[in-house]
Formats: C-alpha cells, structure tokens, sequence
C-alpha cells in the first residue's frame, strides 16, 4: 500500500533493469525489446521516444505483465517495483498491481472502452477490485474520479456508453480508470497521438496536473517530440528496440549525442527557420527478424566506422547516457 | 429501450404485408387454373366453377387481395381442400409441437455451443480447440436423418429410455418432454455446432480488442475479463446467426418429424405439396411470413438488449 511504502528520494521507485522482451516470428525467438534499462525516479516523467515499432509500447506492456502471449515473452531482465521483481511475480500477484499500483493508458480511446458497458462501472471497476468497494460505494468514488478528470456534466453523464462520448472525453475517461486507485507509476502509451491539436493540449495539461496533485511517477511514450518537450523531465530514446540515449529533456534538445536523436530532432519542421526541405533519416528501420550484429543504427548511420560492427554499450556520465562508439568518447556536439 | 422496441414493432408491419403480398403472388403465378388442377382433367364445368367460387379466384384479382390480406390478419385462412377442416385449426393443433422442438433446440444449441466455443476460443490452438473444430464441423455434416436413426436405435428401441413414436398427448408434461428429448437432442446437435463455430471466432476476435486489454490493464480477474467483458461483445454475431437458423429450423426441422413420427409445421407442409392443398399451403406460408417476422423482431430486440450502441442509434 502506498502509506506502507515509504519512497526515498534516492531510490527510484521503478528499476527496469536488462529488461529483453522476445517475438516469436516464424518459429524463432527474436528481441523486439532488448536490455533496455531506466530508473524512474519519485515524481518524474521520462519520455519513451521512438518511431513506430521501436519497442516504446512493448516496453510499457512488459512492465504491466501484458506482453500478448503465447507469440511474446519477457526473455531476460528484472523489473524492480516496491521491493519486487515483476519478471518472477505469479498472475495473481501481477493482476493485484495492474490498475491499482502501476496503470497504463492507451493510445486509441475510441476502442479503448468496452461498448457494451457503462462508462461510470468500468470507472468503478478497478476500484471494486482493488479496493473491495461495494456498488454504491465505488459508484460515488468513480463519480469523484469523472469530475477530477473534468467530464463535463459528470453525473448526468455516469450511466451513458462509450459511444456517446468524444475521443477526448474518452481518453478523460480512461484517464479516470488509470488513477481510480492512486497508482504509483503511470504508463501513458501515446495517450494524446489520436486526439485534435486543441484535445492534445488539454489532456497534456490534465495529465500534467493529476501527477503533481497525486504525486506519481510517469513513463510517457511519443513519437511527438513537442509533446516531449512540454511534458517530460529527463528523456530515453529508443531505436529497433534498444535505448540508444538518455538525457534530462533539456539537455537533449541542445546537445543530441547519438547520431540517431540528432536526426530525429533536425527532422522536426520549424517554422523559426528557413529550410528548403524537410529532413528525413535515409533508409528503414530493420526488421525484427534481420537485426544488425553490431550497432542496430549502423546500416543507416553517416559516422558509421568499422568497430560499429560490434554492439556498442550505453555508456557516458550519469546524467547522460548513449549507446555508440563514436560518441560515447569525449563529450558530444553541438 | 421502450421507444426501441416501439420502432421495431412498427418496421416489422411493412415487412410483413410484403412477405404476404409475396405469398399472393407467388400462389397466382402459378401457371394453369387452380380447379382444374384440383379436380382433375374430368371434372365438369359446374363443379369447376363451383370450386372457383368456393376459392374466391372467380374476382378480381385486386378484390382477392384485399381479401387475401384480410383474411391473413384476422387469421381467417380458408379450409383445408383435403379435410375441409380451416387452416388455422390444423396449424394449431401442430404449432406446440413445432415450438416444443424449436426452442429446445435453440436452447440446446445455446447452452453447449456458447461456453464450448468460448472455451475453445480461451484454448485457441490447444487440443481442446482442435477436438472441439472437429466435433462441431462433424455435427455439421452429419444430415438429420442419419444421426436421427442412430439416436432411436441407440436410446429408443436398445435402451429404451424414450418412445419410438414421439406423438403423444400434450398434457402430460412428463410425457410431453419424453417425447421431445430426442427430436430436440437431434436438432440441438446441429444448432449446438453452428453456435459453437460462430461464438469461437467471434470470441477470439473479441479478445484481441483493445477494451480487453484495458480490462486486464485495470487488474479485472480472468473470469470477469471473459464474462463480463468478452463475453457480451462476441454475443452479437450468435444471436444473428441463431436468428436466422431458426428460421431455417422451423421449415427443415421436417426431416427430424419424419424420422420420430412427430407432428409439426414441417410435415403438415409436406403433406399439403403432395396433396396439392393449395388453400393449406397458401396458410402455412402465411404462418411462416409471421414466423420469420416474428424471429427477427426477437432478434432486433436482442440485439438492444445486449448492444446499447443500437437501441441509442
């Protein structure tokens, strides 16, 4: 329980630690996540930042015991939560911290809530399970939660179906299901990428403002590095399901030291400077199933240099981790 | 809900009064004079015109649908040209049988093909899945006459736990249900195995929804996730496939009458073409316009019941 734990300051309060998350496509066991490891701190948003099919929402899925079996599987790694390793926990155990301990929002709200029930039960619902409300209870507690998240009209609106709700309003609503239980870390998969612009900001300020208000920590995956800019604290960049770079949020925007975030923020358009075209990275992401021995960003990297051909460590000063040969030595550019 | 099941009564009017119209047609179409056919190539022409009268086919043909119509609604159907007994008598002296069979047998298709196919579903590629696709495209293919014999020979004349005849009184509750247990058991199987196919793939379909995921992402146990979150969703393509089966029930359930030597709908129909009762057949279908009206209107309401997206829209 929350009172029961007491979180220092030091200590994060989730470890992912070698974490490695395996596919099995056509009869071999391929890495969709490998070793991949971040601390979270009390308090702190990291942002998970990566194209599609990086690893981001694989990543969020291991931690939440959701990897789709029987084609997934956690391979290797230890993920350390209030004093346990998630990896080892039985189902039982797992589903006790789902939704209650760690919860998770996700990308689509348009088919993220069930159609055939009502938007105030699956509000209660967690909180029925977990906290072993009854009915009227849990109802009343849910109600709160609509209002928290700003559903307009929230009473009026507690016995009405998903599909009377907008794409915002939904993600309101999921948003509600997340912290019905006041959870310790928050797993936001690309909660604002299917909504408006205007929607965006305002669930982005919503999000912003239930974690200073219920003290949580936050791992918010995008591929939207605005998004990043305006939410997290410290930043971890993933490329073919490696983190290739972590840094705090400024410092990365300044001094990129990866090849790979480097391009990744010269291809963001600006409207402050003059370009003739847009940026774009050369060449694709490789397959799952067709990875490279050595560096994973090597086929389409421009520093690319013969020791590339052995997988680089994520190594650097503390506060400033990357994964190459190149520019792991002797500080970074500009 | 009110206003939903308002609506759907008021749309099935139309519809009926088509399918009706369709039965007017289709009876007039049919080439050569009805008096003729039914007296034969000797008969003279007084009694051919007598007949004409007696059948009303001497108006005009708006006048006879008018009368047709009527006669329909107030479910004055004409008599029968063999017994002379009036269609509706004859109907309903069947009709209990004909519901007894139906609905046992929906209810038996449903109680062993809805939790087999979400179990199967749950095993997806396992052993269990495997046996299940196979005994249930086995009861598929297997025709009703054959598996009907089988269950007499077996339960009836070696064991004899039921009647051979299952025409008894219908009184007797007890007598009333052994004489249903294995016509309903032989119609089940197939209804059984058409709903375990169709619930099966909607389940699986149903489990890879993003709301399930949410449902787990929240920490609901199993059960729940199955019952309560799957379950209802992939309920909506069974209760489109059991509406129209039992539609198809209702007129093929013939072959299982004749098997057991049961009176209902099927049989009277069949017994009616050989005679060439006309008025008879023109009534029954009539019986199945409202029949089939009536299966699609309880599944339109189903589907409100358990989809709120559709009594909202």
């Amino acid at each position: 329980m929350a009172t029961a734990f007491k979180v220092e300051p030091a200590e994060p309060v989730l470890s992912v630690q070698g974490l490695t998350t395996s596919f099995r496509v056509s009869g071999d066991w391929h890495a969709a996540v490998r070793d991949v490891s971040f601390d979270l701190a009390h308090n702190e948003t990291l942002a998970l930042v990566g194209e599609s099919g990086c690893g981001k929402s694989m990543t969020a899925l291991s931690i939440m015991g959701l990897v789709p079996k029987p084609a997934g599987r956690i391979t290797a790694g230890r993920i350390m939560f209030e004093g346990s390793d998630l990896v080892s926990l039985d189902r039982e155990a797992m589903r006790r911290i789902r939704g209650n301990r760690i919860s998770m929002i996700f990308q689509e709200p348009m088919t993220s809530l069930n159609p055939v029930l009502t938007v105030g039960f699956q509000v209660a619902e967690a909180l029925r399970y977990h906290r072993a409300m009854g009915g009227a209870e849990a109802d009343r507690a849910a109600l709160d939660l609509l209002e928290q998240v700003k559903i307009p009209s929230a009473a009026r609106r507690f016995k009405d179906y998903p599909h009377q709700f907008s794409g915002g309003m939904r993600q309101r609503v999921m948003i509600a299901i997340a912290l019905a239980c006041r959870p310790q870390v928050l797993l936001a998969d690309e909660p604002t990428t299917a909504l408006d612009v205007t929607i965006q900001a305002e669930v982005l300020a919503l999000l912003a403002e239930l974690k200073q208000a219920y003290g949580m920590s936050m791992v918010f995956i995008t591929h939207n590095l605005g998004v990043v800019a305006a939410i997290a604290d410290r930043v971890a960049v993933m490329y073919a399901g490696e983190i290739v770079e972590v840094a705090a949020v400024r410092e990365l925007f300044r001094r990129p030291r990866h090849p790979y975030t480097e391009l990744l923020l010269r291809s963001i358009p600006r409207v402050d400077r003059h370009v003739s075209h847009l940026e774009t990275i050369e060449g694709q992401v490789p397959s799952i199933a067709a990875m490279p021995a050595g560096c994973r960003f090597a086929p389409r990297c421009p520093l690319r240099e013969a020791r590339c051909d052995a997988p680089p460590p994520l190594a650097g000063a503390a506060h400033h981790v990357v994964r190459c040969w190149v520019r792991s030595e002797g500080g970074g550019h500009g | 809900m009110i206003r939903y099941i308002v609506k759907r009564l008021v749309f099935a009017i139309p519809t009926l009064l088509a399918v009706l119209t369709l039965v007017f047609v289709l009876v007039r179409i049919v080439p050569g004079d009805p008096a003729q056919t039914i007296l034969g190539d000797q008969a003279s022409q007084e009694a051919l015109q007598a007949l004409r009268q007696r059948l009303g086919v001497d108006k005009p043909i708006f006048d006879q649908y008018v009368d047709f119509i009527k006669g329909a609604l107030v479910g004055n159907w004409g008599e029968s040209l063999v017994t002379g007994r009036p269609v509706l008598a004859e109907v309903w002296a069947v009709l209990p049988y004909t519901v007894d069979l139906t609905v046992a047998a929906i209810l038996l298709g449903a109680l062993i093909g809805i939790p087999l196919g979400t179990w199967s579903a749950l095993h997806r590629n396992e052993a269990i899945d495997y046996a299940t696709r196979v005994i249930s495209l086995l009861g598929l293919s297997f025709p009703a006459f054959v598996s009907g014999i089988l269950l007499l020979l077996a339960f009836a004349i070696e064991l004899r736990w039921f009647p051979v005849i299952s025409a008894g009184k219908l009184d007797d509750p007890v007598e009333r249900l052994r004489n249903l247990t294995l016509p309903a058991i032989n119609l089940g199987i197939i209804m059984a195995a058409y709903v375990t196919r169709v619930t099966r793939s909607s389940m699986l379909e149903v489990l890879g929804e993003d709301y399930i995921r949410t449902a787990r992402a929240k920490g609901v146990p199993d059960r729940a996730v199955i019952w309560r979150h799957s379950l209802r969703n992939a309920l909506i393509p069974v209760v489109t496939v059991v509406g129209l089966y039992l539609g198809i029930l209702i007129g093929n359930s013939v072959l299982t009458e004749i098997v057991f030597n049961r009176p209902g709908l099927g049989k009277l129909i069949v017994g009616a073409l050989n005679q060439r009762d006309y008025t008879m057949l023109q009534g029954l279908m009539v019986v199945y316009a409202f029949l089939i009206v009536a299966v699609n209107l309880i599944t339109d309401l189903t589907y409100g019941f358990i989809d709120p997206r559709v009594k909202h829209g």
